[in-house]
């Protein structure tokens, strides 16, 4: 009897040691525990070659310490909710005045060399990304307006973070994935930053490379092929709804296929389980293999818009040509050249009819942002000809071209980065509809470098008229961008006088702070909705459309996400909850 | 002759000094850097990239960038890839490498074919072979590399469809699980996987070589010794392999130095297309992010290797060539 007492309180003390697992909910993936099966290997292709092993000079997104480390950290987010949700933290307490935030990290979780993962490998991981000698790609995203986050460990498993303000990006910014301190650490202490520099380059032993995510590196091959197993210490912590330790494949290949038409032909050919085709041909032909019962795949056209832009921008400052000048800061001017987009017929011509248009700087994957109530100044060329009237071009010169009534012919340059077939094929575009209404739109592909040289350049005198371009990038807590919303932002790319000039600006940068600073997600989305209005009424980037995601599996993977999740955001799985079918 | 070779090498270093200076100079010459691309990044702040851009030294004025690169360059060390955090020649040499076992066998079977086919054209000048041999090479000729190994790539994938046999691999140079391969396994999966980019380089190379060998070869035949030679009775064959034959083959010959820089310039885009890990997507790649040390580094090696091959080039000629003399 006592003996049965010791061992249920031993199972208790177990099953609170157990406790500290964390639990891949069912609903991110359509498989139930009982149909995932055990080992195999996945295999996918990327398109440009890995660069080093070191999680502090890497640059390229995709890289190998973020595939190694799940790239997950304290905390994550719940794909089916966006919510943050504790994941290396076992759960956390905000202070009353939201500055701190207190982390209770999870026990039981090791480091693939059998080391416990606690307080002092954050603190290390944080010191060496905010060391400026190092030059980590991540350094930025640790400060807040210039001032600095601060960690303290308070335990060996509780660590605060301590922010200089109020941030809707807190926890975006608490999830960086740590690093074992036991390996870098000595190394930090002894050589510094030129020490870290020199550590895990791709000549490192794949044996060195320590991991606290789900794969270990088994192989490289520059240029060729990377091969990932699966870490035996992850699958401690990390199981399914039933217990069994993830991930469930053995291996994840992943090969290097600079050329997307070798990429669609080693998809083609079974040779790789994942493919995420952009052009209408790589569609069709997947869709003809599948249907002529050649490869047995699923193909999902149109799952969502991708995050990215593709947008007009007009210069702000151009002492040099005053006319052209305050007609580019002209709202009026700006809303008639939105009206003559043919927004569908990019989405026809560049991008085969499967594409979305984008009317804000938010992108459309972004649904719970989007307002949907603000104006969004569709194609409509008489609506463009009228604005123009209003602004005094009413008559026409012998070559069809408005005039003022000073006989100024309303025309401008237009420019983007030679090689971007499909921006080219924007800039025609617009070039056609423009001529339309009789706007002379001299049209100019330059080179990439210099072009970014023109946009960025500041002062008073910028040496463009617009420019078509695009960016990526921008987070689900604040979609606005830090550089891009205020008006000394690098990259406030229609004003760069330093200064805001419309009162709008100044009304948008200070929505800007108020949002990034507000916590409660519901105001922070009707701040969003109200920057979206005053965006809209400045419009002072013409947005055009951006393509659509296209993922696509061999059917002998499963485990992938639910129709509803499956997304540029999410993807199309989990790598942890996948598993090979047959 | 010990007098020219040493002529010769001294005449190089100032060759050296200006080729690399203008290819310094021209890199240089691109707008932008290296860091370029990162501004449009919007999480990395202005003050971010220029402690980068100091960090790499792009922020220094052109001639000490350069005579930081040349005090290196004579130390041996060709300078630290941005991309790759990583000294240029740990990251090119295994690639140049890898570029070789394609190279090298598509260059010697080259001569295997381009020779014999171009001597045959000369010696049956328009005949209906000549006339085949011209077609093909024109065709060879006609269609660009990438195209063919894509071609070639769609021929495979038709075969896999029909038959479900993989001839040849559709890209890349090793198959998965190569690393628990034997080596006899690993060179016959590397063969296996060298085929069809051999196939496509060889091809393409026959045709302008076969021309040319053909064309010398008519030259050399209609010369005056020829006719003697063949007026002396002297038998067909000894006629077109040892008196036509050898005299025709000097300018090939001359230019087999410059052979030895494009051994390790790459294959090109096939290279790209079939995924094969050589020098040109490394290459491009760094051009096209203005990896500033990793393109002048490689085109410093390729440079060292022009003027050595020039030099063999040179010697070899006044080998073969009874009019040189060097004394």
């Amino acid at each position: 009897m006592r003996k049965a007492v010791l061992l249920a309180g031993i199972l208790a003390l177990a099953g609170v040691a157990s406790a500290q697992t964390f639990v891949w909910p069912q609903k991110w993936t359509v498989a139930k525990p009982s149909e995932a099966k055990r080992g195999g290997t996945l295999r996918a292709a990327v398109i440009s070659d890995y660069r080093t092993f070191n999680p502090f000079v890497t640059a390229e997104s995709g890289n190998v310490p973020d595939l190694i480390s799940g790239s997950r950290g304290l905390a994550t987010r719940d794909p089916t909710t966006g919510d943050w949700i504790p994941y290396m933290a076992e759960s956390w307490t905000i202070s009353p005045n939201k500055l701190e935030i207190t982390f209770k990290i999870r026990k039981g979780m090791k480091w693939s060399d059998g080391r416990p993962i606690t307080a002092d490998d954050w603190i290390t991981t944080w010191r060496i990304h905010t060391d400026k000698a190092v030059g980590s790609n991540s350094y930025d995203s640790f400060f807040i307006d210039g001032k600095p986050i601060v960690l303290r460990k308070i335990d060996d498993y509780t660590i605060r973070f301590i922010y200089p303000k109020t941030d809707a990006e807190a926890f975006n910014i608490a999830r960086f994935e740590p690093w074992p301190a036991h390996v870098f650490g000595p190394v930090y202490q002894r050589e510094g930053a030129e020490g870290i520099k020199k550590m895990w380059t791709l000549n490192e032993k794949p044996e060195n490379i320590v991991s606290g995510g789900p794969w270990l590196i088994e192989s490289y091959r520059p240029g060729e092929r990377l091969v990932l197993k699966r870490n035996p210490a992850f699958g401690e912590w990390n199981k399914d709804e039933a217990g069994n330790p993830l991930p469930y494949l053995d291996r994840y290949e992943i090969k290097i296929v600079k050329d997307v038409n070798a990429q669609l032909a080693e998809f083609l050919a079974g040779n790789i389980d994942l493919m995420a085709p952009s052009t209408v041909d790589h569609i069709s032909q997947i869709r003809q293999a599948i249907q002529q019962g050649r490869l047995d795949a699923t193909l999902k056209v149109n799952a969502s818009p991708v995050a990215s832009s593709q947008f007009m921008v007009f210069n702000w400052n151009k002492a040099s040509d005053p006319f052209k000048q305050s007609l580019f800061r002209s709202d009026k001017f700006r809303r008639a050249m939105s009206h003559i987009v043919n927004r569908q017929a990019v989405i026809d011509v560049v991008y085969g009819g499967l594409g979305t248009p984008m009317y804000s700087s938010v992108y459309p994957v972004l649904t719970q942002w989007i307002n949907p109530k603000v104006p969004k100044y569709e194609y409509n060329p008489q609506q463009a000809a009228k604005l123009l009237a209003e602004l005094g071009f009413t008559k026409k010169d012998r070559e069809g071209y408005l005039v003022d009534a000073r006989g100024r012919r309303l025309e401008f340059n237009l420019a983007t980065n030679a090689g971007n077939a499909q921006r080219e094929q924007i800039a025609k575009l617009i070039v056609d509809e423009a001529k339309k209404v009789g706007v002379k739109v001299n049209f100019q592909a330059i080179d990439f470098n210099t072009l970014v040289g023109q946009l960025l350049s500041s002062g008073p005198d910028r040496p463009f008229d617009a420019i078509i371009i695009g960016l990526t990038g921008g987070g689900l807590d604040w979609p606005f961008g830090s550089n891009v919303v205020p008006c000394k932002g690098n990259l406030h790319m229609w004003n760069k006088s330093g200064q805001c000039l419309d009162p709008r600006e100044t009304l948008m940068e200070k929505l800007y702070y108020q949002g990034r600073t507000e916590l409660d997600f519901k105001k922070r989305v009707e701040i969003g909705y109200r920057m979206q209005e005053v965006e809209a009424e400045l419009l002072p980037v013409i947005y055009i459309a951006g393509p659509n995601y296209h993922p696509a599996w061999n059917n002998r993977l499963g485990g992938e996400h639910p129709d509803a999740i499956i997304s540029s955001i999410w993807g199309s799985r989990q790598v942890e909850l996948t598993f090979i079918k047959k | 002759m010990a007098n020219y070779i040493l002529k010769r090498f001294l005449s190089l270093i100032p060759t050296f000094f200006g080729a690399t200076f203008l290819a310094f100079l021209i890199i240089q010459m691109a707008p932008g850097d290296y860091l370029t691309q990162l501004e449009l990044d919007p999480k990395v702040t202005p003050e971010t990239i220029a402690r980068l851009r100091a960090q790499f030294g792009l922020d220094r004025p052109f001639h000490e960038q350069y005579l930081l690169w040349m005090h290196n360059l004579l130390h041996l060390n060709l300078g630290y890839s941005f991309a790759y955090q990583a000294p240029v020649l740990e990251i090119v040499w295994p690639r140049v490498l890898n570029s070789m076992v394609l190279v090298v066998p598509s260059t010697i079977l080259l001569f295997l074919i381009a020779v014999p086919v171009g001597v045959y054209g000369a010696l049956r000048q328009y005949s209906l072979g000549d006339r085949v041999v011209s077609f093909l090479a024109y065709l060879g000729l006609a269609i660009p590399n990438f195209f063919l190994a894509l071609i070639l790539m769609y021929l495979v994938l038709q075969v896999y469809f029909r038959t479900g046999v993989m001839v040849f691999p559709v890209s890349g140079m090793t198959s998965s699980g190569f690393e628990q391969f034997s080596f006899w396994q690993k060179v016959v999966d590397v063969a296996w996987h060298a085929v069809l980019p051999i196939v496509v380089l060889t091809t393409s190379d026959i045709a302008g070589f076969s021309r040319i060998m053909r064309g010398q070869m008519l030259e050399a035949l209609s010369q005056d010794y020829v006719r003697t030679a063949r007026a002396k009775g002297l038998p067909e064959r000894v006629v077109v392999y040892k008196h036509a034959l050898r005299n025709a083959v000097i300018p090939i010959v001359a230019n087999i130095g410059g052979i030895l820089p494009t051994l390790i310039s790459g294959a090109g885009l096939v290279e790209v297309v079939m995924a094969w890990p050589g020098i040109t997507p490394l290459l491009l790649d760094a051009i096209s992010q203005q990896d500033l040390y990793v393109v002048a580094g490689f085109l410093t090696m390729g440079l060292v290797l022009l003027m050595i091959g020039n030099l063999l080039s040179d010697l070899l000629l006044a080998w073969v060539d009874p009019r040189i003399r060097y004394e």
